[in-house]
Formats: structure tokens, C-alpha cells, sequence
């Protein structure tokens, strides 16, 4: 069944990481983030005991969920949901309450340090809007960060979806992500700071 | 397996000790209106002396309470955003009418009550009621709403505040009522009945407080993995002597003790056990809201 309306989505393929922070530092750039706050980063996890060990990596960047809470908990409507799946916050509209980030189950949302607004990835909305590919995609030296209309379905994503298997963060919260990853690993998700098992 | 973070981003805290003072003192506000509706919206004489102090504190309670939020929002000048842009999904857009509305009603109920148009004073204090309920109650969608905290994701939530609202708010209504009636009244002698009888409500409240707050726990502690974790904290990690001894034992037990025990029955116990309820109900409020985020989500 072919669905006409668009649906960006991002695959990140974990086996092609190489845990660079290449796009980490392309975000920072392309979207000015201050000191001491990030929009993506790369979670860097050590499973196993040296010299049987090894680092897995775990790019975050805002899910654009299908059914965002944020969105849902908004009291001035600033977090948006656009047609195209895309959630983005109005930096004129948003009142600095914070809600969204005590709601998002993912920690992507930060208040500026000097603007005292709630910011968080949007996937680059204005790159998109633009027709270019968001920075981190283009960043990343190994191709691992696909991006594009999930709902056309010659698009490289949405083959690379429908030929893969394909995990999301935290599905059991129910926002239905749609930043989508390949050979995602649980205990990776799970590791929390300073907890050693 | 052994695994270890090398490295990860958790941006700072949403809420915060604002947010919990701010949550303390609406749970403050609505006790003691509903309190104060006990004599004049259902017609109980006893409760007649506190009617205006409660009254009083609940809207002075309630003006105070909302600059805690200007103080906690980044940006405090678009506040008018709330009323203009309003998304009904969010239970902050609820409650900004709500604090609109529930103060003036107190001022008109209290105005009601001071000119001693009874017939009037009881309309208001019906109106009030679900005012009262909804104003706290709200504060507990606010924290229900947060998905991925298991210790505020739960549909107990709005009824736990609710029911530490009325603990704090007799708690507080004691103190002040003796302070009044010692210091203040022509008498100079406090009503001993009243204090009594307002220190047995207060005494069951405390029990069903503590059944809500038992239930809560034992669901947590067999509930997926992150609720284990949250309930972990709170009674063996970094919270687990706010939580256990201050908020449970010192706030709770302790108080409830030495209100039914006949023989601890003096004014001096009654003041003891409701200046400990009055803290221990702070330590409540900061622990669920101030735990409830502590976790780090990924």
C-alpha cells in the first residue's frame, strides 16, 4: 500500500559506527549548540572484562516520535509535531517550563544556558526545508546515518528499513520512535552512569 | 556480563526543589480550604473556629505558590503564553486556569465569610471544593504525565497528593489555629475539642496516606526494571533517609503514635506530631519530585 504522505525517518546502522563523534561535532556546529549541552551525542559503552571486551557506541539523537509526549505535555504548544513526522520547538513560543524535558523518556531536550528555553534535535528542520540532508548524515565518514522520507519507498531508507531488522529505543514506552537502528543492543540502552553489574 | 559507561550526556534536572516548594504549598492551600469548607459549605459546628483561618492561609497559600513557577520557568515574561497558546492535552494548561480561578474564588468565599452572608459563603465553598481538588490534583497529572519515571508514572499519583494535601493541610491548620488562639484571641485559651478532634482526622488521613504510599512501593518494586531501580533509590540509595526516616518515619508513624495514644493525649503531643507531619509532607513533595528524576534515562 503506498502512502502519499512523507514520514522522515533516520536508520542509524550501529555496525558501521565507529564512535568518531563526527557527527556530534557537526550538530554543535550547524546548529550553534552552547557549552556543556549537546542535541547528539555518542553513548560509549565497555561490555566484558579487559582483554574480552569491547566498546559498543550509540548515537542519540532526538526520535521524532510518531506519538511525542513532549508534543502531548506542551502547555503553549511551542514542541510541534509537523506533517511530515518532524518535531520541533518554537523558540519564540516556548515559556522555558521545562515540562517536555522531565516527559521525554530519551534526556534529549536541554535548556539553553543563556536563552533559558528547552532545545533539543529536529533533525536539522531547516536543512531539511532546504533539501539538504541533516549535518550529522553528512558527517559521518562511514555512512552509518541514513535519513529521508520513510514513505516513499525507493528511498534508500525505506529499503534499508523494509531489508533490515530494525530496533528503536525504549519501544515500550509507547512514543513510537522513528529514529530507527541496526543491531541495536539492549545492554548498551540499559548501562546507566556509574552502575557497574 | 560486566558493562560500564565511558562516556554519555545527562543534561540537568527538569524540575527541582522549586517546583517541589511550589507543589507543597498548593497541597498546603487546598487542605486548609477544604478544611475550612467543613463548617461553613457542610455544616459541621465543631470546625466553626477554623473556618477563617483556613481561609486565610489557603489564599495567602495560593498567592505565594505561583511565583515559585515564574521563579522556576526560563523565561518568566512570556507567561502570558500559558493563557494565549493553549494546549488542552497539557496538565500545565490546566492548572493555569485553575490558579486563576481557585484564588479568586477564596477571595470571594473569604469575603463571604468575614461579612457573615452564610447563605452565600456556602455557594462558594461548593464552587470551591472542586477548585480546591483540582488545583492539587492537577499537580499530580503534572508528574503522572512523566512516562518515563516509574516513580511518577503512576495512576495513584493525583490521589497520593491529594491525600498529602489534606494531612498537611489539618497539620498546619493545628499549629496555626493554637498559635492563634493562644497568642492572638481575646480568650487566650485554645479549644481543646477542636484540637482533639481535628488531631483524629488528622491521625486516619495519615493512615490512608501511608496505605497509598505502601501500595505505590510494592508495585514499584516488582514493576520493570527502571521502577526497580527508582524503588531501589528511594529505600536503600540516596534517598532512602529522606524517604524512609524523615518523610515515613518522623512524618508519618511517629505522628500517628503519638495522636491515637490515649495517654500521649496533651497539646504539646498535638503540636509535636503536626509540626513533624508539616515537615515531613515537604520532604514528600521534594523526594517525589526531586528522586523521580534523579535516574538518569539512557
Amino acid at each position: 500500500m503506498r502512502n502519499e504522505k512523507k514520514r522522515y525517518a533516520m536508520l542509524i546502522d550501529l555496525r558501521k559506527c565507529i564512535g568518531c563523534n563526527a557527527c556530534t561535532v557537526a550538530c554543535k556546529s550547524e546548529n550553534n549548540v552552547p557549552l556543556g549541552v549537546w542535541r547528539s551525542w555518542v553513548k560509549k559503552v565497555e561490555k566484558g572484562r579487559y582483554p574480552d571486551s569491547q566498546e559498543f557506541f550509540l548515537p542519540i539523537v532526538c526520535n521524532n516520535c510518531e506519538k511525542p509526549i513532549c508534543v502531548t505535555v506542551c502547555p503553549v504548544n511551542a514542541s510541534i509535531k509537523r506533517p511530515d513526522g518532524i518535531v520541533y520547538i518554537d523558540p519564540h513560543r516556548c515559556i522555558g517550563c521545562r515540562y517536555c524535558m522531565a516527559a521525554c523518556p530519551y534526556g534529549v531536550r536541554y535548556v539553553h544556558p543563556t536563552m533559558k528555553i528547552v532545545e533539543k534535535c529536529s533533525w536539522c528542520h531547516h536543512r531539511v526545508d532546504a533539501g539538504l540532508k541533516p549535518a550529522c548524515v553528512l558527517a559521518c565518514p562511514t555512512g552509518a546515518i541514513l535519513f529521508g522520507d520513510m514513505n516513499e519507498t525507493q528511498s534508500e531508507i525505506a529499503r534499508a528499513i523494509a531489508k533490515n531488522p530494525v530496533q528503536v529505543i525504549k519501544p515500550e514506552i509507547g512514543t513510537s520512535p522513528h529514529t530507527f537502528y541496526i543491531a541495536l543492543d539492549s545492554a548498551t540502552v540499559e548501562a546507566k552512569q556509574g552502575e557497574e553489574e | 556480563m560486566d558493562t560500564q559507561v565511558l562516556y554519555n550526556i545527562v543534561h540537568q534536572g527538569a524540575f527541582g526543589l522549586n517546583i517541589a516548594i511550589y507543589f507543597y504549598l498548593t497541597g498546603l492551600s487546598a487542605g486548609s480550604f477544604i478544611l475550612s469548607t467543613l463548617a461553613y459549605g457542610f455544616g459541621m459546628k465543631q470546625f466553626k473556629p477554623i473556618g477563617r483561618v483556613g481561609i486565610i492561609l489557603a489564599t495567602l497559600l495560593l498567592i505565594i505558590a505561583p511565583f515559585f513557577l515564574l521563579i522556576h520557568i526560563g523565561m518568566p515574561f512570556r507567561a502570558w503564553h500559558l493563557f494565549v497558546y493553549l494546549n488542552w492535552s497539557s496538565p500545565i494548561t490546566w492548572g493555569s486556569f485553575l490558579l486563576l480561578l481557585y484564588p479568586i474564588n477564596c477571595i470571594v468565599y473569604g469575603y463571604f465569610m468575614f461579612k457573615e452572608n452564610l447563605r452565600l459563603t456556602r455557594v462558594f465553598a461548593l464552587i470551591g471544593i472542586p477548585l480546591a481538588v483540582s488545583v492539587h490534583g492537577y499537580t499530580g497529572f503534572i508528574l503522572a504525565f512523566g512516562k518515563a519515571r516509574p516513580l511518577w508514572n503512576t495512576a495513584l499519583m493525583p490521589l497520593l497528593f491529594l491525600v498529602s494535601a489534606v494531612v498537611s493541610g489539618i497539620a498546619l491548620m493545628i499549629i496555626v489555629y493554637m498559635i492563634k488562639s493562644r497568642f492572638f484571641s481575646r480568650e487566650k485559651k485554645i479549644n481543646r475539642e477542636l484540637v482533639f478532634s481535628l488531631s483524629k482526622l488528622l491521625a486516619w488521613v495519615i493512615v490512608f496516606d501511608l496505605f497509598l504510599v505502601g501500595c505505590d512501593l510494592i508495585v514499584l518494586s516488582i514493576s520493570h526494571s527502571d521502577a526497580q531501580a527508582v524503588a531501589h533509590l528511594i529505600l536503600q540509595g540516596k534517598y532512602s533517609l529522606m524517604f524512609l526516616l524523615i518523610e515515613n518515619f518522623l512524618g508519618k508513624i511517629v505522628p500517628f503514635f503519638l495522636l491515637v495514644v490515649p495517654r500521649f493525649r496533651t497539646l504539646t503531643t498535638v503540636t509535636v506530631a503536626s509540626i513533624l507531619v508539616v515537615i515531613g509532607i515537604f520532604f514528600m513533595r521534594y523526594v517525589v519530585v526531586v528522586a523521580g528524576e534523579f535516574l538518569p534515562l539512557l
